[in-house]
């Protein structure tokens, strides 16, 4: 079997709340994929489902082929989970934490090798392991889950926002892990709301929004959503100067700046002729992935936030719409 | 709106119902015993006799306190006090944590510490709120006292003795919050204090000299380094003297003061007694999800222990007593007799079974504990990693069961045998070690009822475990043990599982009460059991 995580319409309600709305989601073996959606978009409760600690209310999953409810115990012998806010007992020790949710997974049965990847993995990430649950802060506990997590073997890692409390050192160490395990042939799936944190690691991206997926391919598949905004001080630049610059889009001048976006693979051929320009004060930033959804699927908006919308990019919706359907 | 004020609200408004439900509760309960009182105890040649055995017997001196006088309204605030004192009592340390150390640990307090109201305003806003309450705890005593048709002075100086030993309370809670690292911590020491407030007065009434009447008695020094004690000593409806209460009040503003102190001293969110390090590895015995359960569990399990030790302690130092009581005059065993549901057999063993029937309450408290840290297990979130491990989700609960049911033997288990060693020392080595033992053992079927019918609760209906937990025990408490006492109709103390615990007598004891309670629990425990394999993990 190829696949080890698909979902197909998955459902899922809280009360009147849609947690989950027809979800489609499928993870290849050996892949690190990204799940990317903003606050509130699903993620964890996705997770959960497949994880069996909560029941779909409608569609099917299966992981690794078997049904993630009826097969909990199965299955968590070869999944190793990163919750999105990790709680510790209070008056355990980050070190007693780690051995015992290593032991409950069985993954300490090579006691020596279990020692050393232990040692080394604290020593990565810096932890002291002697220090109680209660007075770790959030990234302390964020380091003894992946230490956790990363000190037993498993061919499923499900990591839930596994970043958001490490420091951009940390997040290094991270990266390394994340690439020793794909090298070592594991499937990673990576939930997050940082579309960067995405790009770095991941080789296809599952894009959902309330409880519905709304993009999913590789990144190159992808590429049009990761336009770059280009910003810098106009300085005496004529209109016309600026309208010399090719393939951009969004164009916005106002007294101060001119700002437009670029296709980011097109950035480099951008460069000289900003160097010809002479441009000051030049910014370039990848996008955010809550101007992604307000760019792309702004139609779903309510109507107070679709105002919100800015008009230039109705058009470049429309464009985007029409890239969408040729790729399909 | 001043920000004490906006402070003062939040916390009205985040304890209306239970507030209401402590007031109530124990205004109904000073209402309760003055009917009661006038029911049995009605004429006064009556109570005089009742009294005169009370004199000579330092266990109900124990636990009620000094007689002051044969007057109904006397004997109703010897009754009653000491118990409406300990409520009191407990209402203000869990009030006073519950503001505190709780919202420290939570990091609440550092949202608002971060506000205009500070470090400071907070504990002011505590402070001044816990008096209101304590007021109105006074104020609805009285009420009760007077509408139950008692002397309305003596109702006003019964109210503040409350209020005083209330307010005493806030300020050890307040006191505690500051030396605890966690809620549960402070809320432990806090609760211990207030024991150890009725307990030493206990004990200094127990050794009070009689008066000539035989009515009234000097209680021992003991008496008078208790908060409880204090409030007893006003002697409402009797001398009705507001000085004792001074103390009360200096004891509260002195441990205020050391609030503000400490207070002033600390980070927010650290304690007096800090936290230690711990383990770089774990013990190779944490390997299991039960071996977990235990570990969060056994100080507290501990602690009911010293609770089941102590009772079995007093059944032992004061057993002969009774008995020596009971041959001096024939009424002490009837009063016994009212005590214990359907009641026969002699009157030690009638006596042994009444502390045991208390000891099986606290193992029902040490098992209703058990769940409720499954469910805050589960809340927390540590419990979604351990159900994200090879561990089924009714592997976790038997693992809770199997813990919940140990601490319940391990209680009963202390309290048979400190009665059994405590009968052994003062040279009683007759049938009380078996007749501890079997007291202890009569009281395993309605504890572990206790325990399947909340994780059956905590399966069906997670949210409600902690609320409904403590109500079932303190309502099964209040109408099994007490009931009788207060005159409940007994449709009412029937409903209580400890009405039902089989009062051991010998070859002729009923055991049918427990083994239907046992078969019951074990039908609840398998209905949670199977239920749990179709519930998902629960964080709301």
């Amino acid at each position: 079997m190829n696949t080890v995580i698909e979902a197909h319409g998955l459902e899922k309600h809280y009360g009147r709340v849609r947690a989950l709305d027809g979800l489609e989601l499928s993870v290849d073996a050996g892949e690190v994929h990204g799940f990317l959606g903003p606050n509130g978009a699903g993620k964890s409760t996705t997770i959960r489902v497949l994880l069996g600690l909560a029941r779909a209310d409608g569609g099917s999953a299966t992981v690794f082929g078997q049904n993630p409810w009826t097969d909990a115990v199965e299955l968590h012998k070869r999944i190793a989970y990163v919750p999105g806010d990790v709680s510790l007992w209070p008056n355990l020790s980050g070190g007693e934490a780690i051995d015992l949710l290593s032991r409950l997974r069985g993954g300490t049965n090579d006691k020596k090798a279990y020692t050393e990847r232990k040692a080394r993995l604290i020593e990565a990430f810096q932890l002291d392991p002697s220090k109680k649950g209660r007075s770790y802060s959030k990234g302390n506990r964020q380091k003894v889950a992946l230490i956790t997590a990363f000190a037993s073997p498993a061919d499923l890692y499900i990591l839930d926002e596994p970043t958001s409390g490490l420091d951009p050192l940390m997040e290094g160490v991270f990266n390394q892990e994340i690439r020793r395990l794909a090298s070592e042939g594991s499937t990673v799936l990576l939930s997050s709301h940082i579309l960067s944190e995405v790009e770095q690691l991941c080789d296809r991206v599952t894009i959902i929004r309330a409880g519905k997926m709304v993009e999913s391919g590789t990144l190159a598949e992808l590429r049009h959503l990761t336009r770059t905004e280009v910003s810098f001080a106009r300085n005496g630049l004529t209109d016309a100067d600026i309208a010399r610059i090719p393939s951009i889009h969004d164009v916005a001048l106002d007294n101060g700046r001119a700002r437009f976006t670029v296709d980011s693979d097109k950035i480099t051929s951008l460069l000289p002729v900003l160097t010809e320009l002479n441009v000051k004060g030049l910014r370039i930033a990848p996008p955010s992935l809550e101007e992604l959804f307000l760019r792309h699927y702004g139609d779903e908006l309510n109507p107070a936030e679709a105002s919100l919308v800015p008009h230039a990019s109705r058009k470049a919706r429309r464009r985007e719409a029409a890239q969408e359907a040729s790729l399909r | 709106m001043s920000t004490l004020a906006t402070l003062l609200l939040q916390r009205l408004r985040r304890d209306r119902l239970q507030l209401v439900i402590w007031i109530f509760g124990i205004a109904l309960l000073a209402l309760f015993s003055v009917s009661a009182v006038e029911k049995t105890y009605g004429d006064p040649a009556g109570r005089a006799s009742i009294l005169q055995l009370a004199v000579a017997n330092p266990s109900i001196l124990m636990l009620r306190g000094t007689p002051e006088g044969g007057g109904l309204d006397q004997f109703v605030f010897f009754e009653i006090f000491t118990f409406i004192a300990v409520l009191a009592g407990l209402m203000n340390t869990f009030l006073a944590v519950r503001h505190s150390r709780a919202e420290e640990e939570s990091g609440r307090a550092e949202l608002l510490a971060a506000t205009p109201a500070g470090r400071t305003l907070p504990s002011v806003a505590t402070i001044i709120y816990g008096a209101l309450v304590n007021v109105a705890i006074g104020t609805f005593v009285a009420l009760a006292f007077i509408a139950g048709g008692l002397d309305p002075k003596g109702s006003f100086i019964a109210g503040c003795a409350t209020a005083a030993v209330g307010l005493t309370f806030l300020a050890v809670g307040l006191f505690a919050a500051q030396l605890m690292r966690t809620s549960r911590g402070a809320n432990g020491v806090a609760a211990a204090a207030v024991t150890g407030a009725y307990v030493i007065r206990g004990i200094g009434d127990a050794l009070a000299t009689p008066a000539a009447d035989h009515l009234n008695m000097t209680p021992a020094w003991w008496s008078w380094v208790s908060p409880i004690g204090w409030g007893q000593q006003t002697l409402a409806f009797d001398a009705n003297n507001l000085t004792p209460l001074l103390l009360n009040l200096a004891l509260t503003a002195a441990l205020l003061a050391l609030v503000f102190v400490l207070q002033g001293q600390r980070d927010s969110g650290a304690s007096l007694l800090s936290g230690r390090l711990g383990r770089v590895d774990a013990r190779s015995t944490l390997s299991t999800s039960l071996a977990l359960a235990w570990r969060l569990q056994w100080p507290t399990v501990v602690g009911w222990c010293v609770g089941g030790a102590l009772g079995g302690l007093l059944t032992g130092t004061l057993a002969n007593a009774v008995s020596g009581a009971a041959t001096a005059d024939p009424t002490v065993e009837k009063v016994m007799a009212s005590l214990i549901p359907g009641g026969k057999g002699s009157l030690v063993q009638l006596f042994i079974s009444a502390i045991f029937v208390m000891v099986g309450v606290l193992a029902a408290a040490c098992a209703t504990q058990v769940i409720i840290r499954m469910r805050q297990e589960e809340v927390s979130g540590t419990a979604e990693q351990v159900l994200a491990t090879r561990v089924s989700r009714v592997r976790w609960l038997v693992g809770y069961f199997t813990v919940g049911t140990a601490s319940i033997v391990l209680v009963l288990l202390s309290g048979a045998v400190a009665s059994a060693l405590s009968a052994l020392a003062v040279g009683d080595t007759s049938a009380r070690v078996g007749d501890s033992f079997a007291a202890a053992t009569a009281q395993l079927p309605a504890a572990l009822l206790y325990l399947s019918a909340l994780a059956l609760v905590f399966v069906a209906l997670p949210a409600w475990t902690v609320g409904l937990g403590w109500t079932l025990l303190g309502l099964g408490t209040v109408f099994g043990l007490f009931g009788g006492l207060v005159g409940m109709p007994e449709w009412l103390r029937n409903l209580s599982p400890f009405t039902h615990s089989p009062v051991p007598i010998g070859t002729s004891t009923d055991w049918s009460g427990g083994i239907w309670m046992l078969c019951i629990a074990v039908v609840v425990a398998l209905a949670a059991t199977a239920t749990m394999t179709r519930r998902e993990l629960n964080t709301a």
